[in-house]
């Protein structure tokens, strides 16, 4: 079930009516309700691979008993390989194993030994990265010994399954999440209203700015062998603003819908777009994934602690991997690694963790040393984005050297230029608006003090005709959605 | 939670209102390219509007076309009434079954045709009909027949422009409105056909294509067949010719044939009649006027043969 579709709008209501009038009286039978719910979102899309979250949910639920109970290290240790095994097993299975059997192949045919493999026709789940790494939290936890294992099979249901969150995150840590899940929760109309807020930016966000953007970037990108480097440029600006409506709108439909039934999930996205240098922005794009890696990877590899070869080594595999967990395609890797390198000399020069502060705190303007940098760092994530978006590492390179040739200086041209130019202003507006609110949780968060309750309805009721009205006439399924 | 839900119900008015405002606002003084969600274009490209306001004052007719601008472009009233069948064309753009079933509720009964000539197009039946939609809200009445049609297309832009025309049937904006008889190279022929000025195309080859069924589109179709046998008028389904370059690309016609076929009686004439790719038609799928002449005289001929067409 898509959030941006008439089933999500009735569905969600219904929930929301069923949780807190009809099974509010019993923790666990809302949690049911929550599990049942969750699994309707999910099956909506495949119900077939419903199995495969409710064979992860009893494997991780009986491995977290097995963790408390059994005190003799070696087997506790085979005990969480059997979790990170299975689940990583299943990804592998679903997401990786043409990949490798393409390139095993291909390595093999470099070498002039030819192997007759057929890939399958595997069909990927919708949300397995998301879940598979959630859950793999509650395990890795529990064996460290800083989580309780939970003994409530139906909480743990809810918790790998929460449907908010299940297919495109936040990746949420079993410490933060799971304890939510115990507790009676008691509506509360402050975070109810914030909740809708949140999740209407985030409409706007992926319907009219995403769902907008593709339109643009799907035709430079699926056409640029014929296109000139100053259209290819504005094919990138399109996907930059493609995929942070797309991902970010989504996380903040996740997160609004989530308070709405009284539940809290981290801050995934924190105006990334206005960071001062790569470090920032990595600590400000896809946070839930950013901060596993460093938790669950890079803290276990050592960190930054050792001498440089290490630190290179482990920034080098922890911006890899995270490119590999995008997709199974060398494009992700390259991805990742272009990243590292843009970090090394951050992480080499100890500046990279230069800007913990907020931007331009309290001014509404930033200094021109400070816009320079945000310039500089958002073309570099732009470049970036390039290799993500590519078909493959051929298309990214041609790409890339028609942008970097004198056709960079020609006038862009495209189909339905004029409508692209509207979007732009859009997108300088959606800009404006970030800007403005960039120290809140989400950009319209700040409303509710800044305007009164007349203001701020004029307002939703802008945003709300703003989706009516560019809304495209294709629902668009979720970028994140394929990872 | 009663004041969340107060609150919620109550804006959602609110937003509704301001919406309706906001809509009509937006669609009277913003740009078209401001506006890709409402598409409202009276005297739109075709003379629906002069069909239409024709059909309102019509009386008893032996013949009446419907179907897209393959219709409304091809089959020519005029050749028609001299060979001594009354008639009337009720073609409009990219007319989709959902659409004709609207367009025969409103006027079967008052044209009362002995037999109606349904030219079916293979794209039509995998269209979603949403251009055709704006066409009907723009130039024709907006009942509850059109809202029904904005639910089963379910498409952003019908409803927005749904509820502009709404405002501005209420506005009586319809009223006033008079549409040129001769646009560009169109020139609309009482009757409801619309003649180009004569140009040749110029074929290239197009890229293969699968004709595709929606069911909603079947589904119209099979009411369309049922409303005209239930008051007993002749049902006639044709597939007008279209340049063979674009009528080879589709790769499975015999399948669009047999299900057309199993309706009522259907003629192919992309099959019976050869015609010159240039000569007869201006583009890719509409017959200029000598086509149309060829076209019109041929199916006469062979619906006469068939006995198919009505007694003069």
């Amino acid at each position: 079930m898509l959030f941006n579709s008439i089933d999500f709008a009735l569905f969600l209501p219904l929930v929301f009516v069923l949780y807190w009038f009809v099974t509010n009286h019993k923790l666990n039978i809302q949690n049911f309700l929550i599990v049942v719910a969750s699994y309707v979102f999910y099956g909506w899309w495949d119900w077939r691979f419903l199995s495969l979250i409710l064979f992860s949910t009893l494997v991780d639920y009986f491995i977290g008993l097995g963790l408390e109970k059994e005190k003799h290290q070696p087997r506790r240790l085979l005990l969480l390989w059997t979790s990170i095994s299975v689940n990583l097993g299943f990804l592998g299975f679903f997401k990786y194993y043409n990949f490798f059997l393409d390139n095993f192949v291909t390595a093999f045919s470099f070498f002039g030994q030819e192997i007759q493999a057929n890939s399958l026709n595997i069909i990927l789940p919708v949300g397995i990265s998301f879940y598979t790494f959630q859950t793999l939290s509650y395990t890795i936890d529990v064996y460290k010994r800083k989580l309780e294992p939970t003994r409530n099979i139906i909480a743990f249901a809810a918790f790998v399954s929460f449907f908010p969150q299940l297919v495109a995150g936040p990746i949420e840590r079993a410490t933060h999440l799971l304890p939510q899940f115990y507790t009676k929760r008691k509506f509360d109309y402050a975070k109810a209203v914030d909740g809708m807020r949140q999740i209407l930016w985030g409409l706007f966000k992926k319907i009219v700015i995403a769902d907008n953007c593709a339109e643009f970037a799907n035709q430079i990108f699926n056409n640029s062998d014929h296109l000139d480097g100053s259209t290819l440029v504005l094919g990138a600006l399109f996907f930059t603003f493609q995929i942070y409506g797309d991902f970010s709108g989504y996380s903040d439909i996740a997160i609004g819908t989530s308070r709405l039934f009284g539940f809290d999930l981290m801050q995934n996205f924190n105006f990334p777009y206005f960071a001062r240098d790569i470090a920032e922005f990595w600590r400000r794009w896809h946070i839930s994934l950013s901060t596993w890696f460093r938790d669950y990877l890079y803290i276990p590899l050592g960190g930054s602690r050792g001498g440089t070869g290490m630190k290179v080594r482990n920034t080098f595999i922890i911006f890899i991997v995270s490119g590999f967990w995008h997709g199974a395609n060398w494009t992700f890797i390259v991805w990742g690694a272009l990243n590292a390198l843009y970090f090394l000399p951050l992480l080499l020069t100890e500046r990279n963790r230069n800007n913990l502060e907020s931007i331009a705190k309290g001014q509404i303007f930033p200094s021109f040393k400070e816009l320079g940098k945000i310039i500089f760092t958002f073309l570099l994530t732009l470049l970036a984005w390039i290799f993500f978006r590519a078909e493959n590492i051929g298309h990214a390179f041609s790409y890339l050297s028609e942008i970097f040739s004198s056709s960079l200086f020609t006038i862009p041209e495209l189909n339905r230029m004029a409508y692209a130019a509207v979007i732009l202003m859009l997108v300088a507006g959606f800009i404006v608006v970030e800007w403005l609110g960039r120290e809140g949780q989400y950009a319209i968060a700040h409303i509710h003090h800044a305007l009164n309750r007349p203001l701020r309805w004029l307002f939703y009721a802008l945003i709300i005709f703003a989706i009516g009205m560019f809304m495209p006439s294709v629902e668009s399924p979720f970028i994140y959605f394929q990872f | 939670m009663k004041k969340f839900i107060q609150n919620t119900l109550f804006f959602s008015v609110i937003a509704a209102i301001l919406y309706l405002l906001f809509l009509f606002l937006w669609g009277r003084f913003a740009p078209g390219v401001l506006k890709p969600n409402i598409n409202y274009f009276m005297g739109s490209y075709g003379h629906m509007f002069s069909r239409v306001s024709e059909a309102k004052q019509l009386e008893q007719k032996d013949i009446l076309f419907l179907g897209s601008s393959h219709a409304y472009r091809g089959f020519d009233t005029r050749i028609f009434e001299e060979k001594g069948y009354s008639c009337f064309n009720l073609g409009s753009s990219a007319q989709t079954p959902i659409q004709t079933e609207i367009l025969l509720k409103r006027y079967v009964d008052q044209i009362r045709p002995k037999c109606v000539i349904f030219e079916v197009y293979p794209p039509a039946f995998g269209s979603e009909g949403v251009e055709s939609s704006l066409d009907l809200i723009a130039n024709d009445v907006n009942d509850w027949n059109n809202v029904k049609m904005a639910f089963k297309i379910h498409n952003i832009k019908t409803y927005n422009t749904l509820v502009y025309g709404i405002i501005q049937d209420q506005m009586g904006e319809k009223k006033s409105f008079v549409e040129a008889r001769i646009k560009e190279k169109d020139t609309y022929i009482p009757g409801g056909y619309v003649e180009k000025e004569v140009a040749h195309y110029q074929p290239s080859s197009l890229p293969e294509k699968k004709i595709t069924f929606r069911e909603d589109q079947l589904e119209a179709l099979i009411e369309i067949v049922s409303l005209l046998k239930a008051r007993k008028v002749q049902t006639i389904l044709v597939y007008a010719p279209i340049p063979s370059v674009n009528y080879k690309r589709y790769v499975n016609t015999p399948y669009f044939d047999s299900t057309m076929s199993k309706f009522a009686p259907y003629y192919n004439f992309n099959q019976s009649l050869s015609l010159n790719d240039s000569l007869h038609f201006y583009d890719s799928h509409h017959l200029n006027q000598n086509g149309v002449e060829v076209f019109n005289q041929h199916m006469i001929e062979v619906l006469e043969e068939d006995g198919t067409l009505p007694l003069k």
